[in-house]
């Protein structure tokens, strides 16, 4: 009996509800599989960058935000701290560190202001090109540089912040150095600047023609023995050249400049108890964070919710079931005559039933190789789902 | 070729009776049954074709007595031996016209189809006319060329005997004549009984014989 | 030990030595790279074979007015560790991007003790065009004691990345200090023939020379292959009648013409070298030495 050629025949003369049925058995089938492939994926990830980070120092506050935005560049900058900080750690002799500011963006990218021992730190390989050298100067992830079509020696610039602001912070048109070799982390979607370009950004830092001997008197508000100042009219540099680099300058003592965390290497575990001790004063303004433990509240967080949406889903698809059984009921009832015509031809009642059970068959193995083919490019691309998905 | 003695049915709900004392109906016959709406004729079909058993009687078909048959042996009697024709024709809307002929061999296991039987399908729709709507669907087609089709699904087991049940009933009086003279070639070349249910007065001159069932029909309950 | 065992046993004994020396040897150098010849002097007597030190600055090149192309900061990125100055020292160090974690910031334990000056005169001298000294003095060598702190700090980071040749580092370290602190000594013993004897610094460069050996140094801003001019002249007669002093201290050898002139006004010339660059003869401490011999003269009585 061609039971599967009349349910292939069925299926494909009502293509609608096929597709419809097959749709919904895939999507109740493939979700929670799904689900437990991209969580899986998002903890491991965050887990291995966190575990890979040994402590972060940052203000109080919350340490999720100084997490997140240390590790995976969020957007929710914590409040900043000085780089006092680091020469504080520095100083102690128990550990290395790696300032961070990250609280500018070009486009939807983050910059991430730091040093250069960050590289070595995340041991980020170079695909093309170099490290920053100069101020002014940025290396962009492996992402960045595919959307936007960049390479060595093209440019990008800061996006500009209150623009109608004149206090606001001016956009620094940067020349890309390098560009790093993929590394499917948050790192493939940032832009790696000096800590001083990044102050620059902040207004902190600017470059302007020499007052001493411009001509252009429109400029000066007043000249005094030894000191020139300059009006409003004064342009500053957007771009840090090898010819204007000289007149690039910080105002005030770079210790006071703010940084969003510093990430600290302890020299053993030893200095690690040790430095982390010295920040439980309550008095401190700094708080020290082991990120692994962090994220791991996080993910434990994350996993009560999972337990409820795979409730959540567990009824969907218990009700998308028994939708499923109204229907393909209904379809029997609307078959009535078909199933009276096979009988008076001399089949049994039950071909029906063995026509009904093929189309089931067939719908549900079409929706199985569906949610197979979901679950392959899943695997295949989780890692980069996740990263642009969610973290 | 069919044989009916003393049978009796009765419906379970009890408000319809049917006794047929004597019927037969030679190999190769044209019989036309008539008779008022509701006396049972197409109960005769039925019965004739084991899908009712008599409650009492004996009814042979082509040698086989099916009132001592199984149900499965019935079905498989029915579909190797007899054809069926319909009023509303019973195609499978989602067939084409090859796939409703050939309908019958791929709802059994009693029926086996092979190249030759879908060449004889091929020659079927042939000779019934619609060898060119192969590829379409029963919606797609007349009603007449639908009684064509079915006709063919019917005569493509090679039945001893053919009932149909108002096979003209849906039909355009020119359409009519049409289907039976397919029909009536259809089944004179294999020399195949015909056993037709019509209200058509204007055709029953083109049958053997007329039975009229106004003669079995029992309304009123048996005297116990 | 038997003679049968000696036979086995000595050989042995010097092949493992052979070998573990030859490993030492075979163990590649930790690359480091400083900003001025002093620096590397120390880097490479504390840490003799088992470091690689590169000075890149052109010979004719004032290193803290220096600007190295990007190939040479690539060279100072990938270096072990970088030996810088501080004090403002190398003013492209505050340009450039270099690692942290291996950066040496040999002054940084004096930094309370940074010289600030106030002149705010631009020169040019050498290709590298106009600079200013104002802001921070910046040759801390100059003041041995100091210059023995910027060696410690050298050291320290040194025996951080050689931990198994610790003990051959602090040996080198000691007897780089004991140079030093001799140097040191000479030069108190001198100051302190004549306390605050007027002398004339011909560029400003001597600040912690006249502060950690108690010298009265009043400086201008001249080169010694080149002529000051009359301006400059003119200042300095000005300035010799409230600071009057006999002996002018020159980073190099000055033009004829210009000692001619001083010992017409009365002023000797000495040479006193900051050793920015690596000599061309014998080393740092050769040089000091050198210096130390020049300026005794000064205070051995004779004026």
């Amino acid at each position: 009996m061609d039971s599967l050629y009349l349910a292939w025949r069925y299926l494909c003369f009502y293509k609608v509800r096929s597709f419809i049925l097959i749709g919904c058995i895939t999507v109740i089938a493939a979700l929670p599989l799904a689900l437990e492939i991209l969580v899986n994926e998002s903890e491991r990830q965050l887990s291995l960058r966190a575990e890979s980070t040994p402590l972060l120092i940052g203000a109080k506050g919350s340490a999720l935000d100084l997490v997140m935005n240390s590790l995976y560049f969020s957007d929710a900058s914590p409040e900043p701290i000085t780089m006092a900080a680091v020469d504080q750690i520095l100083e102690s002799d128990l550990a290395s560190p790696i300032p961070l500011l990250i609280r500018y963006r070009s486009r939807t990218f983050p910059i991430v202001g730091t040093t250069l021992d960050y590289l070595d730190f995340r041991q980020l390989e170079i695909k093309s090109g170099n490290p920053f050298s100069l101020l002014g100067q940025c290396l962009v992830g492996a992402e960045i540089a595919r959307q936007l079509d960049l390479g060595p020696g093209d440019h990008l610039t800061s996006s500009p912040e209150a623009m109608f602001d004149i206090a606001g912070v001016y956009p620094l048109k940067m020349r890309i150095s390098g560009v790093l070799a993929e590394t499917n982390s948050a790192d493939d979607r940032a832009v790696f600047v000096d800590i001083r370009t990044a102050w620059i950004i902040s207004g902190l830092g600017h470059g302007h023609t020499d007052l001493a001997k411009s001509t252009d008197e429109s400029v000066i508000l007043k000249r005094e023995a030894g000191q020139v100042t300059a009006n409003a009219k004064l342009m500053q540099y957007n771009e840090i050249t090898e010819d204007n680099i000289d007149r690039f300058h910080l105002h005030g003592d770079p210790v006071t400049f703010p940084i969003t965390a510093v990430l600290a290497l302890p020299h053993d575990e030893k200095s690690g108890t040790i430095l982390q001790g010295r920040y439980l004063d309550q008095d401190s303004n700094y708080q020290i964070v082991t990120p692994a433990k962090v994220v791991d509240s996080l993910l434990a967080n994350i996993f009560r919710i999972r337990n409820v949406l795979d409730a959540v889903i567990l009824m969907v698809g218990t009700a998308t079931l028994m939708a499923l059984v109204l229907v393909f009921s209904l379809s029997l009832r609307l078959r009535s005559k078909e199933m009276e015509t096979i009988f008076k031809i001399g089949s049994s009642r039950a071909t029906i039933s063995r026509l009904l059970g093929a189309e089931i068959t067939i719908i549900g193995c079409l929706s199985g190789l569906l949610c197979l083919i979901i679950m392959l490019l899943l695997n295949h691309y989780d890692v980069e789902l996740v990263r642009r998905l969610f973290i | 070729m069919i044989r009916l003695s003393d049978v009796r049915f009765c419906y379970p709900t009890g408000e319809f009776r049917l006794a047929i004392p004597e019927m037969s109906v030679a190999a190769g016959e044209k019989v036309a049954v008539i008779g008022p709406s509701g006396s049972g004729k197409t109960t005769l079909l039925n019965l004739v074709a084991g899908i009712l058993a008599p409650d009492n009687g004996s009814i042979n078909i082509a040698g086989t007595d099916l009132d001592r048959a199984t149900d499965q042996s019935r079905r498989d009697f029915r579909i190797t031996t007899i054809g069926f024709i319909f009023q509303d024709f019973g195609l499978i809307d989602y067939l084409d016209v090859l796939d409703n002929i050939l309908h019958p061999y791929r709802i059994t296991s009693s029926l086996t189809l092979t190249a030759p039987i879908r060449q004889r399908a091929l020659e079927l729709a042939e000779q019934l006319g619609v060898d060119a709507r192969l590829k379409h669907h029963p919606a797609t087609l007349s009603h007449g060329e639908r009684q064509r089709v079915a006709i063919c699904r019917a005569l493509l087991p090679d039945p001893k005997l053919i009932l149909a049940d108002e096979a003209t009933g849906n039909l355009d009086p020119d359409n009519k004549q049409l289907i039976l003279d397919a029909l009536f070639e259809a089944t004179s070349t294999n020399h195949t009984t015909l056993l037709a249910v019509t209200h058509d007065h204007e055709l029953l001159g083109r049958f053997d014989r007329i039975v009229d069932f106004r003669d079995f029909l029992v309304n009123e309950p048996e005297a116990s | 030990m038997n003679t049968r065992m000696s036979l086995y046993v000595l050989p042995a004994i010097t092949t493992l030595t052979l070998l573990f020396s030859a490993n030492c040897l075979a163990g590649k150098p930790l690359t480091v790279y400083t900003v001025n010849y002093p620096l590397a002097y120390f880097s490479e007597r504390i840490g003799g074979e088992f470091v690689d030190v590169v000075f890149p600055a052109p010979a004719d090149v004032d290193p803290a007015f220096w600007t190295p192309d990007e190939e040479t900061i690539g060279g100072y990125q990938k270096a072990d560790l970088i030996i810088i100055n501080g004090a403002g020292y190398a003013k492209w160090t505050q340009k450039v991007s270099l690692p942290l974690m291996r950066q040496v910031n040999t002054s940084k334990s004096f930094k309370d003790e940074y010289i600030s000056i106030e002149m705010n005169v631009t020169h040019r001298h050498g290709p590298e065009g106009d600079h200013s000294h104002a802001g921070t003095a910046f040759t801390t060598w100059l003041d041995l004691s100091l210059a023995s702190r910027q060696a410690e700090a050298i050291y320290k980071a040194l025996s951080r990345k050689l931990m198994d040749q610790k003990s051959i580092v602090q040996k080198n370290f000691e007897a780089l200090i004991a140079d030093l602190l001799h140097l040191d000594e000479q030069l108190q013993d001198l100051s302190d023939k004549k306390p605050a004897l007027p002398l004339l610094g011909s560029h400003p460069i001597y600040q912690y020379l006249a502060r950690g050996y108690g010298l009265n140094i009043s400086m201008v801003m001249w080169e010694p292959d080149e002529d000051p001019g009359e301006q400059q002249w003119r200042n300095l007669q000005t300035l010799v009648e409230d600071h009057a002093t006999s002996w002018m201290l020159w980073e190099d050898s000055p033009r004829p013409e210009s000692v001619k002139r001083l010992e017409e006004m009365g002023i000797k010339s000495l040479v006193y070298s900051p050793c920015f660059n690596r000599p061309d003869e014998g080393d740092f401490l050769t040089v000091m030495q050198q210096n130390v011999d020049n300026l005794s003269v000064v205070f051995s009585g004779a004026d």
